[in-house]
């Protein structure tokens, strides 16, 4: 018969034992964790820019806080196909498409029901845009903010 | 690249499976190693190694179903709930063995629970649809506490916060939690566009102090006194008033929202310590126990003895004396688990909750372009810190102490059961709902 006091101190290093493989196993998990995002962010190439929602109360233009990353050929509208999906009863499925071509970023509507705008004005034949335009889909702004 | 965009959260790798199901596995090798220990002090006792039985049953239930339905999902979340109540379980069995069996009944409950909050299609949606009728819930619910309350134990005099039926209790102001994070991360991501305003011709900042902000900060604050000055509630309702200016801050990004809201809470603070006995008792025996050390600071003083007891290593589960301080198993069970497992065990308890708390964090960064679902995992991740800093510093007298459970680990069924569905909540947004 082992006495209990042995084996009181045996459980109580093990114990310690296992308490400090924890405290390892949770800092190496959140530190691999740290890393695998840090070389996420340093390795994926830079965007080109992105789409800013933004909303028009009275007479001041004021962010919604939703952006959407452009793409080389980004499609806009209602159907969950399009690299950015907007929720807009007045969007069509297929709404507008804003590409990347010969160095510049061209805005093209694609048949919509109501129409695109570019600062206000409908879009009828493709548009070179440039950042700080406003494009209008459906009762929704998005403001061009490219990288350069 | 595909049209998907940066809402998508990364994917959990391989290695986050494997290393989240060894730190499981280590968390039943603690509990099995410690329940052993206490048997060969205590001695056998069937209802313990049930307990622990019914333990490793949910851990691999959970892990499993979370594996299998929610592949996307963070993997360190789970492991670490699990760690953390499992040890709460071992140290209420030590300490109060029917108790002990009572929280594994709602270990159960609260994993069911929180498989049901990751199965119910469009959860956060409907919260954040359905915000004004959950905050009337919520409303109501405190109402029929501040009504009907009782208090499990009895005796007269005490806090009335529990709703009870048939032999059952239940701590609403833990359910309203989850609502006051809910709503007030909908209502401030509505408010979003006017917090975050703009003008784009010339791009000057605009900010305001509109009703817009003023309004729901004084409403906050007065419902915050209506828990404290009729329910004698201290820790819930600083905890909430914590919670709110925190998100309030993150969402507007104004320095002058967080020093407002610490000179609110300093300001009720000061009239509380002059208008209600039992503030002014929570602080008086904080600045100096001493002067009443087998009296009213008996608590306090005891709980401090424990962690001297405990030392580096601590004196082993099962003998220590933290009975010495009373009602040790619900608020003060961080000094019991001083006492048995010392600082070490301290230090983990820090870094699991601290961990927790980061995740929580980190998925609120990640859901880039979304404010209502950084602002709901940023709010969680809030609650759970902000209450274990308010019990943990309390126990060792570092703030005045606000009578909270210490999530995960205190003995309460209410309080299990809401840190479960919190984290059900923050695992769907780790997946990248929308």
């Amino acid at each position: 018969m082992i006495p209990s006091e042995t084996v009181l101190i045996f459980l109580r290093v093990l114990a310690g034992i296992l308490l400090l493989a924890t405290l390892g196993l949770v800092l190496i998990f959140l530190w691999r964790d740290f890393r695998g995002a840090a070389e996420t962010i340093t390795s994926t190439r830079r965007p080109y820019g992105k789409l800013t929602a933004i909303e028009t109360i009275g007479n001041t233009s004021v962010l919604t806080g939703e952006s959407h990353p452009l793409l080389a050929l980004t499609s806009i509208g209602r159907s969950p196909s399009n690299a950015i999906q907007i929720e807009d009863s007045f969007a069509s499925a297929e709404h507008a498409l804003v590409a990347l071509r010969d160095g510049q970023w061209w805005l093209e509507d694609r048949g919509s029901r109501n129409g695109t705008l570019l600062n206000d004005l409908p879009v009828t034949q493709p548009v070179i845009i440039t950042n700080g335009d406003i494009i209008g889909i459906g009762q929704k702004h998005f403001r061009v903010e490219l990288e350069n | 690249m595909t049209g998907v965009t940066w809402h998508v959260l990364p994917i959990p790798e391989a290695w986050q499976h494997r290393l989240a199901r060894a730190l499981l596995v280590l968390a039943g090798l603690f509990l099995v190693i410690n329940t052993l220990a206490l048997t060969a002090v205590q001695g056998f006792r069937a209802s313990l190694w049930v307990s622990i039985a019914v333990w490793i049953v949910c851990a691999v239930t959970g892990m499993l179903w979370l594996e299998r339905r929610m592949p996307k999902a963070d993997t360190l979340l789970f492991p670490l709930a699990m760690f953390m109540s499992g040890w709460g379980i071992v140290i209420i069995s030590r300490l109060l063995p029917a108790f002990g069996e009572r929280q594994t009944l709602w270990l159960i409950i609260s994993l069911i629970a929180l498989l049901a909050t990751t199965s119910i299609p469009n959860l956060l949606s409907i919260l954040r649809q359905f915000r004004y009728l959950l905050l009337v819930f919520g409303l109501v619910l405190l109402l029929t506490t501040i009504l009907f309350g009782t208090n499990p134990s009895g005796t007269a005099g005490a806090p009335a916060l529990w709703l009870g039926a048939a032999g059952i209790y239940f701590q609403p102001s833990e359910l309203l939690k989850i609502v006051l994070v809910a709503f007030v991360a909908s209502y401030l991501a509505e408010q979003y566009p006017i917090f975050r305003s703009t003008d784009l011709l010339n791009g000057d900042k605009k900010y305001y102090l509109s009703p817009r902000i003023v309004g729901p900060i004084l409403l906050m604050w007065g419902l915050c006194l209506v828990v404290l000055i009729w329910q004698r509630d201290l820790g819930t309702a600083i905890l909430f008033f914590i919670v709110f200016i925190l998100l309030l801050y993150i969402a507007s990004g104004l320095n002058r929202v967080a020093y407002g809201g610490a000179f609110l809470i300093l300001a009720a603070g000061i009239s509380a310590y002059f208008l209600f006995d039992v503030v002014k008792l929570r602080v008086d025996i904080w600045w100096n126990p001493w002067l009443d050390p087998d009296g009213r600071a008996y608590q306090i003083v005891q709980s401090l003895m424990t962690f001297s007891a405990g030392g580096v290593f601590g004196e082993g589960i099962g003998q220590g004396f933290p009975a010495y301080v009373p009602v040790i198993h619900s608020d003060f069970i961080f000094s019991a688990l001083a006492e048995e497992w010392g600082l070490l065990g301290v230090v983990t308890i820090i870094v699991l909750i601290a961990a927790l708390v980061s995740r929580a964090f980190i998925i609120a960064v990640r859901q880039r372009g979304r404010p209502y679902h950084t602002l709901l995992a940023v709010g969680f991740g809030i609650l759970f810190a902000v209450q274990s800093i308010l019990i943990m510093g309390g126990v060792v007298k570092l703030i005045p102490l606000t009578g909270v459970t210490l999530p995960f680990f205190s003995y309460g069924g209410s309080s299990l059961l809401v840190s479960f569905i919190i984290l059900g909540l923050l695992l769907r947004l780790s997946s990248g709902e929308s």
